[in-house]
């Protein structure tokens, strides 16, 4: 039998964004009985992942839940747009590095959970090397 | 990939973090201890101290006994003998005569024990043989009866451990409860909704046109006399010079008291050789500590205040500013130098420690000028471009991770030691996002 999964696409096939500029897409569920969805989150948020502690901010979150009365249809994709803003920009610094993403999270009977997860980039700070310790 | 319950999740970098329910659990377990501990505590203070205070204060009656003996009563406990005051008294309710040993309502009880006997027989003091005094007695039962009432301090004064323990644990549990079954997401979403009510911005919430940019306030509010800002220095020679006199004063003052001895034993003809060997390395980085305090006095008082002023504020990536520069003092300088810094900075926990590592990533010179001479009420001023780079991070502050920009100033006086100022600015993100490139 096939694992549930979340399959994230964005329109256009973008995959660099500027601030102020409208982000949008959709979300599928594959492998998943509507039956079994209890809920579903939807985030575009940024995390960091360098050598600090991770820090998580959320830009945008729409949670769906069957227990709350949302219609949640696990055959038909869903969608979401927001409009990005304009700080903190994607970066790679050296041991600061800032990610931005859609996180799709799908919660599911037997306290079951599904990621999905597609970043994307925020501004075109371009890379950075330390030069100096 | 579904998943259920695991006691380890994915590994993240080099670490492998446990599972977030085992560890939302055991915080649970660890906060409803901390809050069952304090509410035990709580009950035992209320069934041995306050509600017998209580009754004594609000049910007893009030009657007249007669003093017939004062005593000192003692007992051992296990740091040595306590003593209390006992009052003997005599007093007649409804024609019965009772003639009982009291005090307040924790001598009744069998407690009221201190470590000071002064105090008891002061205590004692207050009531003559013979005379007549106020008493309360428990209607239900007038052999409990006191001569002293009211509140005591230290019923209050100890409730303040299992309070603590009650609203620490409370608190915990309610905010590891409120947690409990949501994603980390949602718990952001949760915390970002919340700080927008607080009454003081935290760390995240800067201005809302950029979020994570932290907020140009402090280096915006003070305005230059050449250009249109006056730049803050950042940790004032003074405190560091603060912080050496005060080591000094600490080493010294301490190994005085040896270097006393030694010379008293010299003095008496009775040299002890012995303490004056070990006493010796002491001294000498006694020594050594007040030398390099009255060269670090003398560097700062010679080096003079440096100011930094910036023709605009907050910088963009790509534009150009001017920077005005004046450093006063009574000096020669080798070199001076002028920096435009972007260091990153990352906090992260190392068992039970917090660390904070640094990394400079970009470092631009502005200004090098050699052989400049300062003389006393004359100071070296001058002027130079300042050019951000186009692409460059803004400026950026989480709970665990930064992006700082910095001028810096860097002396190289003649034979003294080098000193370094550092002077921040904020860096917002270009307009659009773009690098201008």
């Amino acid at each position: 039998m096939t694992e549930p999964s979340v399959t994230i696409r964005f329109d256009g096939n973008g995959r660099a964004y500027q601030p102020g500029e409208t982000l949008s897409g959709e979300y599928r569920l594959d492998s998943v009985r509507r039956e079994d969805v209890k809920a579903v989150e939807v985030s575009v948020l940024w995390h960091t992942d360098g050598k600090g502690d991770e820090d998580l901010a959320v830009h945008d979150f729409r949670r769906l839940s069957a227990e709350d009365g949302d219609w949640i249809d696990a055959r038909s994709p869903g969608r979401f747009r927001t409009v990005l803003p304009k700080s903190p920009l994607s970066y790679q610094g050296a041991i600061v590095k800032l990610q931005w993403c859609v996180r799709v999270r799908v919660f599911l009977a037997r306290d079951r959970e599904v990621v999905g997860e597609r970043p994307f980039q925020l501004g075109d700070v371009p890379a950075t090397g330390a030069r100096e310790s | 990939m579904a998943r259920s319950f695991r006691l380890y999740e994915k590994k993240r970098g080099n670490r492998r973090t446990g599972s977030s329910k085992l560890g939302t659990a055991g915080e649970a377990v660890f906060f409803a201890a901390l809050a069952l501990l304090g509410c035990g505590g709580l009950a035992v203070l209320f069934v041995t101290w306050v509600i017998p205070e209580w009754r004594a204060n609000h049910q007893f009656a009030r009657g007249v006994c007669t003093v017939l003996k004062t005593q000192v009563g003692e007992k051992q406990g296990d740091d040595g003998t306590l003593y209390r005051p006992e009052v003997q008294i005599e007093y007649e309710i409804d024609g019965v005569t009772y003639r009982v040993s009291t005090y307040d309502i924790h001598t009744v009880r069998g407690d009221g024990y201190g470590t000071d006997r002064d105090d008891a027989e002061a205590m004692c003091g207050r009531f003559d043989q013979g005379e007549e005094y106020v008493v309360y007695y428990d209607p239900s039962d007038p052999y409990v009866a006191v001569v002293i009432w009211g509140s005591s301090w230290r019923v209050w004064l100890s409730m303040i451990v299992p309070v603590s323990l009650v609203l620490i644990g409370g608190g915990g549990l309610v905010y590891t409860l409120a947690g409990w079954g949501k994603s980390a997401e949602r718990r952001a979403a949760i915390v970002q909704q919340a700080a927008q009510f607080a009454p003081f911005s935290g760390n995240g919430a800067s201005k809302p046109d950029f979020p994570y940019v932290p907020v140009p306030t402090n280096i915006t509010n003070s305005p230059g006399t050449k250009l249109a800002f006056r730049l803050p220095v950042v940790g004032s020679p003074a405190w560091a010079l603060s912080a050496w006199l005060v080591a000094c004063l600490l080493w010294n003052g301490l190994v005085s008291v040896f270097v006393v001895i030694v010379i008293g034993s010299f003095v008496e003809g009775h040299p002890d050789w012995l303490l004056a060997i070990f006493t010796l390395p002491f001294a000498l980085l006694g020594i050594g500590l007040i030398a390099f305090f009255v060269r670090q006095l003398l560097v700062t008082t010679g080096v003079g205040p440096t100011l930094v002023e910036v023709s605009d504020q907050p910088l963009q990536p790509g534009k150009r500013y001017r920077l005005f520069l004046s450093q006063t003092g009574r000096l020669k300088l080798d070199r001076l130098e002028l920096l435009l810094v972007c260091d990153e900075g990352a906090t992260f926990r190392h068992g039970t420690d917090a660390r904070t590592e640094t990394r400079r990533v970009y470092e631009q010179p502005l200004l090098c000028r050699d052989g400049v001479e300062v003389t006393g009420g004359v100071p070296f001023q001058t002027e130079c471009e300042l050019a951000v780079p186009a692409g460059a991070m803004h400026s950026f502050k989480s709970g665990h991770n930064e992006v700082t920009w910095r001028i810096l100033v860097k002396g190289s006086p003649a034979r003294w030691p080098d000193f370094e100022r550092s002077f921040p600015v904020i860096v917002y993100p270009s307009v659009n996002g773009k690098s201008d490139r």
